[in-house]
């Protein structure tokens, strides 16, 4: 009897295993999920480092390591894998992706989609590691929106804001949402 | 009825596992890798007045430098391997190598990680997160730490641990914002130094155990993510040959976490029985006695980046203070072996400005004052105001 027990608590934990695998880790929310956990857990000890520092393989031995050093649960750590992969491109530059140039996705949900508010406050609601992108369009300039999301680093080399894979038209588009 | 049950069971468990693996490589559009290097490195310029290398001899400045490598190996979803080698160069310029550590972590389960092999030990926060030194946010550690960048005259009260044996790690998730995480391990324990009468406690792994006791200890914290996290940590074993020695010690952390500043500390104590003989009259054995040694610490850090001022030159310039304490029973009345700093008391402040130069990489120049109370506990006193520009770098 101790036995099957034993064997049901196994069942029960391989279960666990399979409801993290459940969810697609491209799923916005999870992407968005993983966004949250990479602002609230990297800094915790360091400088959150720019998905661009890792491939995508890398990454995923990476996150392991990191787990484990960060208390992350298993849930988190595939969602920071998920957002992580979700900024990186096959280019190892991480060049603006093109293939996008016709994009139908509204500001609001690229600021989803990319995770934004992982790390930035919007309306009351996301992360503090980076500014808070209320008014950001008019305290700081449309140039600087600009310039900020074609190269997160160009007015601070230290900056942990990942280069998004985003098209002129999504950039547009998330400076209109911001706008408003 | 029981085996159908427990073959149903097998069978249940088997299948869902394969499901598991089947629905992983279905959905997941990561790359999935095997290894990766990451790790870190620094090279660091000391002066220091009237400073000596371990000969005595005049040393007008030093530089020494550090690579760090963690090779990373992901064996499968639930098995991750990882070693830390630190390769440096000492004062004489000769290259000393060392293992950090070399464990597997067991993916138990979404909230548990069973860690077996050598390890740093969760105890405190800086030794087993903080101290590489691109995440040290000064040039030195603190002054209730030893070794690992150098403590000069002030020697430090405690190091960084690591040991082998096994780790049990938990997170339980309270709220959005809450986390409760708990280690509890067991490893082979202290060890004493050499020398016929407490001799002092040396906590390092090496191979085999002195004694037929493990130590034990664990670290439990909580978390109001993303800012706040306060833990505590005791650590517990025997450390004399014959094991009736005991060394005992606990650790309270916490690290608050702002968008512009930070601020994290520790608060260190340690009891160490030590063992001895008074002196008898002429030739005649004195009384035995048995006291406790004790060491206490603590160090506060903080820091405030520029950024705040919106001025975009500052945007990679980073403030950096801290103040650390140590005090200890040893007064030099007592006739033991204990390690010549570990008596001493005193304060050091350090103050650094880092210039950053990627998100993992930085430029620090810091300055270091100490001051220590008890000269006469130690046989010799050196100057320790020390004058830091390092380099350092995560990869």
């Amino acid at each position: 009897m101790k036995l099957i027990k034993i064997m049901f608590t196994f069942l029960a934990l391989t279960l666990n295993t399979f409801s993290i695998q459940a969810q697609h880790v491209s799923d916005p929310e999870l992407v968005a999920e993983g966004a949250k956990a990479y602002s609230e857990n990297c800094a915790r000890c360091h400088n959150a480092r720019p998905a661009e520092e890792y491939s995508k393989k890398e990454w995923s031995v990476v996150i392991p390591h990191m787990r484990a050093k960060a208390h992350m649960t298993g849930k988190e750590a595939l969602a920071v894998e998920a957002f992580l992969a979700s900024t990186l491109t096959a280019d190892v530059r991480n060049a603006r992706d093109y293939e996008n140039r016709t994009t139908t996705r509204s500001g609001a949900e690229l600021v989803t989609q990319f995770g934004c508010q992982g790390c930035h406050q919007l309306k009351g609601e996301g992360g503090k590691l980076g500014p808070s992108l209320d008014n950001v369009v008019i305290n700081r300039g449309e140039t600087f929106i600009l310039n900020k999301l074609m190269d997160p680093k160009f007015n601070n080399a230290a900056s942990a804001m990942p280069k998004y894979p985003m098209s002129e038209e999504d950039i547009k588009a998330i400076i209109d949402f911001l706008r408003n | 009825m029981k085996k159908v049950i427990l073959q149903s069971a097998v069978a249940t468990a088997i299948s869902i596992s394969m499901l598991t693996s089947a629905t992983a490589q279905e959905s997941s559009a990561l790359d999935i890798g095997r290894l990766a290097i990451a790790g870190y490195g620094d090279v660091t310029y000391i002066e220091q007045s009237n400073m000596k290398d371990e000969e005595g001899n005049d040393v007008q400045n030093n530089v020494v430098a550090r690579f760090v490598p963690i090779f990373l190996f992901q064996m499968s979803e639930k098995i991750h391997i990882e070693a830390e080698l630190e390769f440096s160069t000492n004062a004489e310029g000769e290259t000393e190598t060392e293992l950090e550590y070399a464990n597997m972590h067991y993916f138990y389960n979404d909230n548990t990680i069973i860690t077996a092999g050598k390890f740093l030990l969760p105890f405190g926060q800086f030794g087993a997160n903080l101290h590489p030194s691109w995440i040290n946010k000064a040039a030195s550690n603190p002054g209730i730490y030893g070794g690992h960048g150098g403590n000069g005259a002030l020697g430090g009260v405690t190091g960084i641990w690591n040991d082998t044996g096994i780790n049990i790690a938990n997170t339980w998730n309270l709220g959005d914002a809450g986390r409760v995480f708990t280690d509890f391990y067991t490893v082979s324990g202290p060890r004493q130094e050499e020398g016929d009468h407490g001799g002092g406690v040396e906590i390092e792994s090496k191979k085999g155990d002195n004694n037929d006791s493990m130590a034990f200890g664990g670290r439990i914290a909580y978390a109001f993510l993303p800012e706040w996290e306060i833990g505590m940590s005791y650590y517990s074993g025997a450390y004399s040959d014959d094991g009736d020695l005991d060394y005992n010690a606990y650790n309270i952390d916490f690290n608050w976490v702002g968008s512009y500043a930070s601020v994290r500390g520790e608060i260190f104590g340690s009891t160490a029985e030590t063992e001895g003989e008074e002196e008898g009259e002429e030739e005649g054995h004195g009384e035995e006695w048995v006291k406790d040694f004790d060491k206490r610490g603590w160090y506060i850090q903080g820091t405030w980046q520029a950024r705040q001022l919106g001025k975009a030159w500052l945007n990679p310039v980073e403030f950096v203070v801290r103040y650390s304490d140590i005090e200890s029973d040893f007064d030099g009345s007592v006739d033991h072996d204990f390690e010549e700093d570990g008596g001493k008391t005193g304060s050091r402040v350090y103050y650094g400005v880092n210039y950053w130069l990627e998100p993992s990489a930085v430029l620090k120049l810091g300055a270091e004052s100490t001051s220590i109370d008890n000269e006469a506990a130690s046989h010799t006193t050196v100057p320790d105001d020390r004058i830091f520009l390092q380099l350092a770098f995560g990869f």
